[in-house]
């Protein structure tokens, strides 16, 4: 085990001393919160500015008040386009051209609200019960599991090229051959894995970070939607299990040449099946509740990236989770012991690329 | 001791190695010398474990090797390999670390080695921006970082200039002397000559010369005898057994045969007699003739 964490402490120190690391971090960090941004930026301002002369009205949600001293000047302000409408004396309502529909309810349901209060009398307002779904929160959930398939397939295609890389960069240089005197080929390779790992993770963790960061500081947060820990969390178990597929499938395509050059054909049928999880994932954003994304959330590879996104768009049952959870481990411990198979046998034997089937029997 | 019993080992059809076994004592430096492809880094490869042979055993102190006996050892490849991008100390001292030292022992082990092979100056320097020359003090570094029990160097010399020959021989001596069974492979004949206490000659996989110089100079020597003359008249020689070749203004005469108190006397009444005794070729002599 010692060796393993040896190789794993080296691969981090090596990599954050590298300003790409550095950056591409930063990079993400400042797209995702740019991202969370963005909503406030593009929806604008929902309240409206309304004027007011004389007698104040009563507060009303998604009206801002302003005093203004005679009616000239609310006039002015109105025509300027500084106010959207002013109320004179509380009875009298001055627009630039035609009120806004909505503002004209509004204001029309306050006057109505004083006048029936004045009358000393109380009414009852309606009570309103969801008898399907409670949909108030579709659209941020979709939004959000659609931030997570891109972030998490950026991750995962990132750390595990790198982890492709460092395979081929110590087979290349036959460093190899004096490693594995000193370490056994899966403290080499497990080593490489978690190192890299730890990285994506910390890479994950700081985007999340930013992404909540900037949702506080645009009073977005009260707009996310209950149970927003359990989707965070779900996002990065899934990626961790992801991770461990695609990387360790990374490895042991990558063992099977010598020089960086190769690399690109060699891991096409893993890239392959990434952006095909990619594509349902996406897909299975759009659309959490078909049967595509229902029955791919459950098979491996699939599920690392089509269950975080189900369960941010919609409410899966805990069962589905587990059970989905138990298949990808399996699958995740059987590619993991074929991979370190493949990288014992092929890692030493450098020159021409080695066949996948002379390796696997 | 080391003991390399028997090995063979087949690529497809073709036969790498055909029953290679020589042993190493402790304190012992061993030639391996060999032309290309003959089997020198494949032997040294099973030895190290990195690659398996087909059958034969490999056996420290007549046990066979055991991983954890392995990573007690030094090694350095026929293909050098470092992290390019690594400084030098801390490449040292990683591999220190791999080998099983602990943090302190590591770093100390690696002051003292950059010291001794005049890497102080490029310590903090990435691998990749020192010479071949500095890049193989480096692999040697790696190789010795952890005091290992036994050195297993492949062609560690190719590539130095004569003065960091020099340097590698002293550190090869050292650690012989230290009790270590030392085993490299060179083509510097004149060197392996030098620096070796045996040396095993091997062709196609198989050795076709082993033991201890002095004894298989004596021994490929067969006993000739060989004798030197000048100025002689011609046919001097025809009453002798043996052969006789002319080396410039020289007469060679090469007897496997006769006795050599005769052969001497006509010799003197010949001519001049610049060389006269038991033939004791070099190495490279026992080396052409053993792999024609």
């Amino acid at each position: 085990m010692n060796g393993l964490w040896l190789v794993a402490q080296r691969e981090i120190r090596t990599r954050v001393r590298t300003k790409s690391y550095l950056i591409s971090l930063a990079v993400s960090a400042v797209l995702v919160a740019a991202l969370a941004f963005l909503p406030k930026v593009l929806g604008g301002d929902d309240t409206y500015n309304v004027g007011v002369v004389g007698q104040a009205p009563p507060p009303a949600a998604q009206l801002a008040y302003s005093r203004w001293p005679d009616e000239a000047a609310a006039r002015k302000a109105v025509i300027d386009g500084d106010l959207d409408a002013a109320l004179i004396n509380g009875d009298k309502v001055l627009a630039n051209g035609e009120l806004d529909q909505r503002l004209g309810l509004v204001l029309e349901s306050a006057h109505r609200d004083a006048q029936i209060k004045a009358a000393g009398l109380t009414i009852t307002p309606l009570t309103v019960e969801s008898v399907g779904a409670d949909a108030r929160y579709q659209g941020v959930r979709t939004g959000i599991a659609t931030l997570i398939v891109m972030v998490l397939f950026f991750l995962l295609i990132y750390s595990s090229m790198f982890v492709a890389m460092g395979v081929v960069e110590e087979k290349g240089s036959r460093i190899v051959e004096i490693l594995l005197t000193s370490v056994r080929p899966w403290q080499l390779l497990g080593g490489k894995i978690v190192g890299l790992g730890s990285l994506g993770l910390v890479n994950l963790v700081v985007v999340i970070a930013a992404g909540l960061a900037a949702s506080f500081a645009t009073g977005f947060t009260a707009d996310l939607p209950p149970g927003m820990g359990g989707i965070v969390v779900s996002a990065v178990v899934w990626f961790v299990l992801g991770y461990a597929f695609f990387s360790a499938l990374a490895a042991a395509f990558g063992s099977l040449v010598s020089r960086q050059e190769e690399l690109n054909t060699v891991l096409t049928p893993m890239t392959m099946l990434m952006m095909l999880t990619y594509l349902t994932a996406y897909f299975a954003a759009v659309e959490p509740t078909g049967t595509v994304a229902r029955v791919l959330s459950f098979v491996p590879p699939f599920s690392s990236m089509v269950m975080p996104v189900r369960t941010a768009a919609v409410d899966v049952p805990l069962g589905e989770i587990l059970i989905a959870g138990a298949l990808m481990v399996v699958a995740v411990v059987a590619v993991l012991l074929g991979a370190a198979r493949v990288y014992r046998r092929a890692v030493l034997r450098t020159g021409a690329r080695v066949k996948l089937g002379e390796v696997v029997r | 001791m080391l003991e390399i019993d028997g090995l063979r080992k087949r690529y497809g059809d073709k036969t790498a190695l055909d029953g290679v076994g020589f042993t190493v004592r402790p304190g012992e430096m061993f030639g391996f010398v060999g032309a290309n492809g003959a089997g020198k880094t494949t032997t040294m490869r099973i030895v190290m474990g990195v690659l398996d042979a087909d059958s034969g055993q490999v056996r420290l102190d007549g046990r066979p090797v055991t991983y954890d006996d392995r990573r007690t050892f030094g090694y350095m490849p026929e293909e050098r390999g470092l992290y390019q991008k690594m400084k030098v100390a801390e490449q040292i001292e990683y591999f220190g670390r791999l080998h099983g030292l602990a943090p302190a022992a590591a770093r100390s082990a690696t002051a003292a080695l950059v010291e001794r092979l005049g890497l102080v100056e490029r310590r903090d320097d990435a691998v990749e921006a020192l010479s071949l020359g500095n890049q193989q003090r480096v692999q040697l570094a790696v190789a010795l970082v952890h005091e290992p029990a036994v050195l297993i160097l492949d062609e560690p010399f190719s590539g130095l200039d004569p003065l960091a020959v020099d340097a590698l021989a002293e550190v090869l001596k050292d650690r012989a002397a230290a009790g270590v069974p030392v085993i490299f492979s060179s083509h510097q004949l004149d060197l392996v000559e030098r620096l070796c206490d045996s040396v095993g000659i091997i062709s196609a996989g198989r050795m076709v010369a082993y033991g201890p110089v002095g004894e298989l100079r004596e021994r490929e020597g067969r006993g000739v005898l060989r004798v030197v003359v000048r100025d002689a008249a011609p046919g001097w020689a025809d009453g002798l057994p043996g052969e006789l070749t002319r080396e410039g203004d020289r007469d060679v005469l090469l007897c496997e045969e006769g006795d050599d108190q005769d052969i001497l006397r006509t010799a003197i009444g010949a001519g001049r007699v610049e060389h006269f005794g038991r033939r004791q070729p070099t190495l490279a002599e026992i080396f052409r003739e053993a792999v024609a």
